[in-house]
Order: structure tokens, then sequence, then C-alpha cells
């Protein structure tokens, strides 16, 4: 008997190589028409018409934007902004009306006038007035408080929010479809602002009789094309056609977004038709490249990201201080190599902190010239012996595979150039912590635009010392820093350009203190039901299910 | 009951001491610094540790478990849309573990030494060795992928998707339990009174059916229990792969998103369930054996 | 030491139980046992001896080659990050035998002492021990084990804590039983007559008569412990990165499934010989040393 189990391991081990060789000759036999893509994976069984399958990784927590700074695919589907950007044909985006119609500016850039369009109804029923828009920018106040940035600047938010006032100042109803806001100080970016998904408009009058909104499909009642008809926690939530949407009808009558928190299944589902898109951005770029791009090429939809990948440095390092140390690692890097290994081509050279796709973008800004000889000569003539400089990349356990291995390409770079950096890794929670406290080395992250204005990261990572506190960067130019918080309220828009992209300069050319990488493309793969899509104009996951064309 | 306390404790002392800070994964990168504050406050996370702890055991035997820090709902809401799918799987996967089980297992046992009993116990051990990952993987790849006969995600499926993660979980069960009951029934074979029986003249597979089967069966059941606490040990891998929205993927995303109030009602909840199958089964078994009920 | 210890009490099972006579015996009667020995040592020795078996680094990324598949450079093929997969798999068994073997050894110890002094002691001592057990069993173990892994953070050294207290409670439960037998044994009681000291009539008289067992038991909890980690890791619960563990690799490979299935089967593989080795060679030896255990 014992014999016989000796045998059947033999057998095993056997089968198991043959199973291995064997589908290795299936590659290779299957190498040579790697340039004919096989058409998109079309479902095996019968799928009801008008119905779009995705996935997420993770289930929503909220539907109500008070709350969540990123779960936003159900609001920007079943809400209306007042203004939203659009992706033109050439890629560009442009702010075009949505709730309102129209607006206009006073002398002084302080107070908006906007006219709300007509005739617009929820899907209860009830209908859109502007005292429904005063109410969202004071619940945004005084609810949750997640996500009043864009409220706290009309004039009198501050009061309202630590219960002084009652009502919002700055936020005056002319008429049912007239109202005017008043900011604290002039703000040429907020029009864009107000496209922001956290300022999606709500209902006063239900808001007012429900008691479960943003967790109760019934509760929650939007303008959007769509409405929540479903949402079973952690399975999957269901939107469909708002029949007293005010606009077009869209191609896509239903959208079910399932909760498959594991990448790979989403790619095997994807690949049997169980799903009409798939964001690839869940998926390491290495599959992308050998099995979509072989595969599915045809099926690709490549949207802008604005946003971009950056190293950071903290001023306050012994060695990172030294501005002769980051011209080096600036220097050190060669992003077009990173680009080509690692995002295979779907990716552009940053040289900035304003990402490309954004207004005030400088197109003439420069890149560090990647150059080693140059770097070291540097670093030499600063006094540094070779391997003398060391500190820790501090790396998020949970990014993508893609950000590991630049991790692990500019840890060779800059050993090429005799700087030691030891990759440090934490899991996501701590890491946060880290940087929070101000005391991480350098890393490397992401960022993705909340609203198309620079503001949106200038301000963020470089407007007062707490700011650059919290990010880890610890810049040390107060008088930069004030300048960068005074640039959001220049009115006039050339001056204003002028004036970010003078500060860029100075932060990323002069002081060196920003290594800019790379923005990568959002890639999607579509199924054969799919005939059109446009995600996002920020390049989240989340879109809007209208902007999909169904076959 | 006592034992169910010292669970609860036990979570409850191992979670607090968790480095990080929960609130901040919850609320995404963007949020603002006073909102996290309140937050906190609002969660009774600045309490100390033992006005926490009696306000949780407290909660839990009013049935209240908390509220899910990153799925906003109450913790016993989620557990109870997701312990029918958990249930299911095990079901399903303990129906065919046992079947495949007794049933080899007794076909090894009568063909002793024959092929068939070498070939089922060579595939048994390979059964207990094998990891749950790997056998849920090899199946989702030919049968859902490669063949397209089930789906290949089980959440939307119905039924016939639960066919492929039952296997996978079952497979180390149907196992152990064909190799248990080999040998028991072996044990039990050579005892005077089935001589007997078979000195009386009745055919080989009655005996085995009426006289054998119901003295082997005892162990077999107390495997049966053990193997509850493995079963819902493997859900979490089979539905992690399979995309089952039971306990066990519960469990992994309560990690994942650092969300302690779901993670210590999951713990505590399978914890749970596990005492009582074992209770159950110390019942069937004096039931099926008087001679137990004395002992106990 | 150990051996003197042995022949200073009577031995009640073998007298052949020196490591030479075990041996000679398993190479008798249990060839696979031998096999499966080979299959360990090869492990080992590659686990030793990795860095100059392969030219690599286990973290040496080469984004040129990556998912290059077979190759005379990367036998094995090369991951996603072009690391060599042969070369990750000879490190990755360094993690594997660790993770099987030092959590064992510290719950064999801590299983072993308490579950002799609950055995010997009996009383509140003994209640004490087994509620405390009773509550550790109670847990689904791959549960407890990723709440640990969660309270602990990633690291090689947390998975040895979580693996044993995942396990000693039930090696203390075999233990005591045995101990309670043993208590009662002639030359026990004829040791306490005369005034030995309880610790020395425990250490000396009670856990060498343990000791045949243990070491069946040490051998078919290593696979098991191996079995855990790689779960754990495929869940993304484990050592820290880059550092290579076979879960790891599984469930990174995963992904690849279909045109790099090296990536996930190779790591599967070694993961099921080596659990395989370890049961044939645990079977062998309980089949050699003690023969009763066999029936439980």
């Amino acid at each position: 008997m014992k014999k016989f189990f000796a045998i059947v391991l033999a057998a095993l081990m056997l089968f198991s190589l043959t199973a291995c060789s064997q589908s290795n000759v299936a590659v290779e036999e299957a190498a040579p028409v790697e340039s004919e893509a096989a058409p998109a994976p079309a479902p095996t069984a019968e799928v009801e018409e008008g119905l779009l399958r995705v996935a997420a990784l993770y289930d929503i927590s909220t539907m109500d934007v008070a709350q969540t700074t990123d779960n936003y695919m159900v609001p920007m589907n079943i809400f209306d902004r007042l203004f939203e950007v659009e992706v033109q044909d050439n890629g560009g985006t442009e702010i075009v009306p949505s709730l309102c119609t129209g607006y206009t500016p006073s002398e002084d850039g302080l107070t908006y006038t906007f006219t709300l369009r007509e005739g617009v109804v929820f899907s209860n029923g009830s209908a859109l007035t502007a005292s429904d828009v005063q109410y969202t920018f004071e619940r945004l106040l005084t609810a949750g408080g997640v996500n009043d940035d864009v409220p706290l600047e009309v004039a009198g938010a501050e009061a309202l929010k630590n219960g002084e006032a009652d009502t919002l100042a700055g936020f005056s109803v002319i008429s049912d479809y007239e109202f005017s806001i008043t900011l604290g100080a002039p703000n040429a970016g907020f029009i864009a602002e107000l496209t922001g998904p956290a300022m999606s408009v709500v209902d006063k009058e239900t808001m007012e009789q429900v008691t479960n909104f943003g967790i109760a499909c019934e509760d929650t009642i939007g303008t959007g094309p769509y409405m929540i008809t479903e949402w079973v926690v952690n399975d999957h939530y269901t939107l469909e056609y708002n029949e007293n949407y005010w606009g077009e009808e869209p191609s896509v009558k239903k959208m079910i977004v399932s909760i498959i928190p594991d990448a790979s299944t989403q790619n095997l589902m994807y690949q049997n038709g169980e799903l009409d898109i798939i964001d690839l951005e869940y998926l390491d770029s290495a599959i992308v490249e050998s099995t979509y791009k072989t595969n599915y090429a045809d099926s690709i939809i490549s949207g802008s990201r604005v946003g971009l990948t950056y190293l950071a440095m903290n001023a306050n390092n012994e060695f990172l201080s030294d501005v002769n140390v980051r011209k080096a690692v600036q220097m050190a890097i060669d992003v077009d190599s990173i680009i080509a290994s690692v995002y295979a081509g779907d990716a552009i050279p940053e040289s900035g902190i304003i990402p490309t796709g954004v207004w005030g973008h400088n197109d003439a800004l420069e890149r560090p010239v990647y150059d080693v000889e140059a770097a070291k000569a540097l670093l030499a003539d600063a006094g540094y012996a070779e391997g003398q400089i060391s500190f820790e990349l501090a790396m998020d356990s949970s990014s993508s595979s893609n950000t590991q291995l630049v991790y692990q390409i500019v840890q060779q770079y800059l050993k090429a150039i005799g700087i030691n950096a030891e990759i440090g890794t934490y899991d996501e929670s701590s890491w946060l912590d880290l940087r929070k406290s101000g005391e991480m080395d350098a890393f490397i992250a992401n960022w993705t635009m909340d609203y198309n204005d620079p503001a949106n990261i200038m301000y963020t990572f470089y407007g007062s010392e707490e700011k650059t506190k919290i990010r880890s960067l610890n810049y040390a130019d107060e008088a930069i820093m004030a300048r960068v918080a005074a640039a959001s309220s220049i009115t006039d828009d050339a001056a204003r350009m002028a004036e970010y992209q003078a500060l860029e300069q100075k932060i990323v050319v002069e002081d060196a203190a920003w290594v800019p990488l790379l923005g990568n493309m959002h890639l999607f793969a579509l199924g054969q039901r799919v005939a059109d899509f446009v995600p996002y104009w920020a390049g989240y996951s989340n879109f809007y299910a209208k902007d999909v064309v169904l076959n | 009951m006592l034992i169910l306390i010292g669970v609860a404790m036990l979570i409850f002392i191992m979670l607090r001491i968790i480095p990080g800070n929960a609130i901040v994964t919850m609320m995404g990168e963007h949020a603002n610094p006073e909102a996290i504050v309140r937050m906190t406050a609002e969660l009774g996370l600045d309490q100390p540790i033992h006005v926490q702890f009696w306000k949780y055991i407290t909660g839990v035997f009013s049935g209240d478990l908390g509220t899910s820090y990153s799925l906003n709902r109450s913790v016993s809401e989620l557990i109870a849309t997701s312990f029918p799918n958990t249930f299911r799987l095990a079901i399903f996967a303990a129906l065919f573990a046992w079947t495949l089980g007794i049933v080899c297992g007794i076909i090894a046992a009568v063909k002793k030494n024959g092929i068939l009993d070498h070939l089922f116990m060579g595939v048994s051990l390979l059964g207990v060795s094998v990891p749950v990952f790997m056998v849920a993987m090899v199946l989702q790849y030919l049968l859902a992928y490669k063949l397209q006969l089930f789906p290949i995600s089980s959440g939307s499926a119905g039924l016939i998707g639960y066919v492929l993660p039952a296997i996978a979980l079952g497979w180390n069960s149907a196992g152990s339990i064909s190799r248990l009951t080999r040998s028991t029934l072996l044990e039990v074979l050579q005892e005077d009174y089935i001589d007997t029986a078979r000195a009386k003249g009745y055919k080989q597979l009655p005996v085995i059916m009426r006289h054998a089967l119901r003295n082997a069966v005892l162990p077999v059941i107390t495997m049966m229990a053990v193997q509850l606490s493995s079963l819902l040990s493997g859900a979490v891998i089979c539905e992690t792969i399979f995309s089952i929205n039971g306990i066990g993927r519960l469990a992994v995303q309560a990690i994942d998103g650092r969300d302690i109030p779901l993670l210590q009602g999951t713990i505590l909840f399978s914890t749970a369930l596990v005492i009582l199958g074992n209770l159950v089964a110390d019942c069937l078994y004096s039931l099926l054996d008087p001679r137990i009920r004395k002992e106990v | 030491m150990e051996k003197k210890n042995i022949m200073d009490a009577p031995v009640l099972y073998d007298e052949q139980n020196t490591f030479r006579g075990v041996m000679k015996r398993l190479f008798r009667e249990n060839k696979l046992a031998i096999l499966s020995l080979v299959i360990i040592a090869i492990f080992v020795i590659g686990a030793v001896f990795a860095p100059w078996l392969t030219p690599y680094g286990y973290e040496d990324i080469d984004p040129i080659n990556r998912l290059s598949g077979l190759s005379k450079e990367h036998p094995l093929g090369a991951d996603e990050l072009g690391r060599d997969v042969l070369t990750r798999l000879l490190y990755g068994s360094r993690i594997s035998l660790l993770v099987g073997i030092v959590p064992t050894i510290i719950s064999m110890l801590a299983g072993a002492v308490l579950g002799i002094v609950a055995g010997y002691m009996g009383g509140r001592v003994d209640s004490v021990i087994m509620r405390l057990a009773d509550i550790m069993l109670a847990f689904p173990s791959m549960l407890l084990a990723m709440v640990i892994m969660y309270t602990l953070g990633d690291g090689i050294i947390n998975i040895f804590l979580a693996l044993a207290l995942v396990n000693w409670a039930s090696v203390a439960r075999i233990v005591r039983a045995e101990t309670l037998k043993l208590r009662e044994a002639e030359f026990v009681e004829a040791a306490r007559s005369i005034g030995v000291s309880n610790f020395k009539i425990m250490w000396r008289h009670i856990m060498p008569n343990c000791i045949p067992s243990m070491i069946v038991l040490f051998t078919l909890n290593i696979p098991s412990a191996i079995l855990s980690e790689s779960s754990l890791s495929f869940l993304g619960l484990g050592i820290e990165k880059p550092m290579a563990s076979w879960g790891m690799m599984v469930n990174i490979g995963r992904q690849y499934l279909y045109n790099n299935p090296e990536l996930s089967l190779v790591p599967s593989i070694a993961i099921m010989l080596i659990v395989l080795a370890f049961n044939f060679l645990g079977d062998g030896l309980r089949d050699v040393l003690d023969p009763h255990l066999k029936k439980q």
C-alpha cells in the first residue's frame, strides 16, 4: 500500500510537470499571433438589454458626500452638480453648465450670481429650487464636515460651522431660480471647485423628511440620470434610470456594481464576459501588458489621469535638507526608462507640481536632465563621500505593484550615484501616521486632482507650515508658502497663472524640494457589449454611467 | 458561555493594541483633521479601555455588536446578510465532503488492499496535503475559466455558483473523513459480532450497512464537528477567491479596512458557531451511543 | 542529555526508541517515509544553500524580464517584477521550513509543560489551564491567526507567535490526557511514595514518556503550520515584502494564471510536496513509535 502512495506521488509530480510545460507550449504557440488582437470577450449567457455590469474592489460606506471623500460612484450618478467638467474630443476639459445654466461674477470677484435650470425635478418628483442649493451648502458645513472645503470659502461659513449663526450669511436666495454666493476672499477657481463630486445637490424637502439619507436607497434622492434601487452591503448595488431626469436619456438603463475584492477574480470575470468594463488600474501593469494589450488591444480605453506620481523629500532630514543632495536626487532618476519598463509606455513624464491637464500647467517647465555623472559630481563638490548619504524610502505595503516596482527602481538609481536609500515597508495606516507626523524621510505617492484648479495641489502641499508638515515635506520658505496661500485669491486669470508658475519654478527648480515623476494613463478594458466609454476627466475609478454607450 | 466571554475579552484586548489610526484609514486621505478628531470622540475611542469593553460586552448581550467603520452599518446586520452565504457554502461543502469521504472510506475498507483502496487513500492523503487555495484556483481555472461550465464569481450566480467553492472547501475534509471512516470501519469489521452476523449468513453489504457502519460512525461524527472550525477557516479563502459575500470575506475586509468592530463581530460570531457545533456533536454522540451518556 | 533522562526512568513503549533504532525500523517498514525524509532534506539543503545555488537575490528586480516565462536565465520563470522564481522558491523554503518548525517547537514546549502540569497537578491549576485551552480551541484557527497577525503586524517573528498561540492548546490537551494515564502508573506512584518532588516526577518520569507521542505530534503539526502560513500569506497577512514566501508567491502569481501559470503553480506544488512529505513522515513515525496513537 505504501508503495502505491509512492506511485501516486510520482504520478502527481509528473502530472504537474507536464501541466506546467504544456501550458508553456501553449503560450509559445500563441505568441506569433499576438498582433491579431482577439475581439473583446462576449458574455456566455444572455444579458438583459441596457444593463451595465461592472465591479469594484470595495463596497462604498455611504452615498452621502458629507461623510466621505472617496466613495463617489453613487453620488456622481444619482446627483447633479451646479456645473460639470466635460471631456472634449481633443482630450481637453471644459466646464459646462449642469443644474446652473449660467453665472455672473461681480467686479471685485467676491460675489457670483447664478441662474438655476428651470423645470428640474428630483427622482421623487420634488422640484429643484435655489433653497435646495442653499441647503446643500449649509448641510456640508453642519453635517459630517468631511467635505466642507468648498462651502468654507463662502462668507460666514465659519460662523455657521461653529454654531454662531443659523444660516450661511454669504448665500442669498434671490428667487426660486436665482441665488448669489459671496466669498470670504476672491477665488478664481471657485466655479471649477463647484464641479467636484462633493458639491452634489440634495433636496431640502426630502432631506427634512427622511431619516436614513446616504444609507437607505429610498431616502437617497437626487436629480441625476440614475436612482439607487438596491444596495446589498458588501455584495452589489444597482442603479436604474431616473424617469424624471432632465437631460438626455442615457444608453445604460441599469448598472450593477458587484463588489469583487479580489483583482484576479475580476480579471477572469472580464475574460469570461461577466464584466462589461474592467478598471485595469486594479490589475498589475505586467498583466495588462501580457494579456490585455495582446489579446484585447482594441478594447482598451485610455483615460487621461489628471494627477501625478511624485517623490517627496523631507527637508528636515539630515541629508535631504541640503539643496545639492535634492538636486542630485532629481538628476539621478531616469523617468523615461521607468515609464517604458514599468508602465509599458502608458504614462507621460511630469516636470512640475501642477499636472498635465490642469489649468495652469506649465508646458515650458523642463524636468531635470537625467545625468548620473553630474549628480555624482554635485554630491562630491558638496563634500559627501560615496555611500555617506542614506535615508529611508517609506513604502505603503498596500500600494500597487507598479508603485512598488518604482520604489525599487528608484532605489537602484540612487545607489548609482552613491546614495543608500533603504525601502521601509509600512501598513497603510502606520504609513499615513508616520507621514502626518512629518518624520518620513522620503516617499513616492500619487495625487489625483479633486477639481481642475492648481490650488487643489499647490495649496494642499505648500499652503502653510502645517500642510507641508503633514505631507512630510517640511518646506522651509515661509514667504513662498504665504504666496501659495494668497495665489488663489488673484482674480486675473493670467496674473494668477503666472504666479503659480513662478512658485512652481521656485519650489521645483530652484529649491529642488520635490521630484516630479510621471502621470500614468488610467486604462479600462471594454467588453463586447460596450460601444463607447468616456472616463471621468480626473481619471477616477468612479465614472458617469451616462458616459457609457452600449451596443 | 464563560468561554464566549473569555473569547470576547481576548479579541477585545488584542484589537486595542494595534498601531495606526483606524479613523484616518476610514475617512480617506482627503479628510480634514478636525473631522477626524470629532469622529474619534463620537465613536468613544478616546475613553479608557475598560469602559469601552463594558460598553461592548453589554452591547453584545443585547445583540448589538457595534457599527462597522468601513461599511457604516451595524455589524449584526452585516453578519445577518452574509452568514446565510457562508452557511450555504459550508453545508454544500460538508455534504460533498461527507458523502464522498464516507463512500470512499467504506469502499476502501471493504476492498482492503485492493486497487480502489490504494487509489482512494492516495488521493485522500493528497486531499489533506493540498492547500485550499490551490484546489480553488485549479477548479476556477479549469472548470470556470477554460471550460466555462461555472461562473467565475459565485456572488450573483445562484446555487450553481456554489458548486466549485463547495468542492474546493470540502476537499480537505473529504480526505480526512475517508481515512477515518476506513480505519474505524476496519476495526469494527474485526469485532466478534460482525463475525457472528456473517456466520448467520448475512451478505457482506447489509452487514456493513446495518451493524458496522452504525458503530463506525461515532468517531466520524466527532470529526465532523471538529471540522466545522476548519470549514469556517477554509471558507475565508474560498469566499475570497470566488467572491462570496460571507463571514470569512467580511473578516478579511475588516482587516484590510482596519475595521475593529467588524473584525470583533465576525470572530466572535464564528467562535460562537464552533462552540455550538461542538455542543451539537456532543448531544448527537450521546444520542447515538448510550454508553457515553453515563460518562457525561 | 535528553537520552540520559529517558534512560533514568522506565520507558513504557519500546526499547528501541533511540534515534538509530527508530531510523532502522522506519527504513525497514516504511520506505515512503524515507523518501519523504529525502524530499525534506532536499528542501532543507535548498534553503540553507540558497545564496550559493542561484546567481540572483530574492529581491533582485529585472524590469526587462518581467513575466518572461521559462528560460535558460530563469529556469522557473520570472515574476511580475522580473524576480527569478527559482531563487524566490529557494529563499521561500527558508520561510516555510522555519514557519513549520519554530512555532511548532514553541507550541509543543508550551503545550507540553502546561499539559503535564495540568494533568499532574489537577484541581484548580488544571481547570484554569484547560479553560484557557478551551477558549483558544473555540476560535476557528485561521481567523484567530488572522487577528493575531493583524494586531502584531507583518513579519516572520509575528507569524511564529501567531501560529504558536493558535496551536499550543491542542498539544496541551493531548499531553494532559497522556499525563493523566501516566500519573496512575506504578513507577510514578512508587516515586511519589518515596517522596520524590512533584517537579522531579514531572520532569524525570512523565516528560520522557510523553516524548514519543510528542515527536509524532511534532512531525504532524509542522505541515499544518506550513499550510496555515501559506494561507495567511495568500490573504496578504504574513511576512514583510519583499521577502519571499510560497503562499505570497501563489497569491501574486494568481493574476498571471493565464499566461504564466508557473508563477502560482510552482510554489503551490512546493507547498504540497513538503506538506505531503511531512505527513508521510509523521504517519511512518507514528507507526513505529507509538502504535496506540493511531487509534485516536
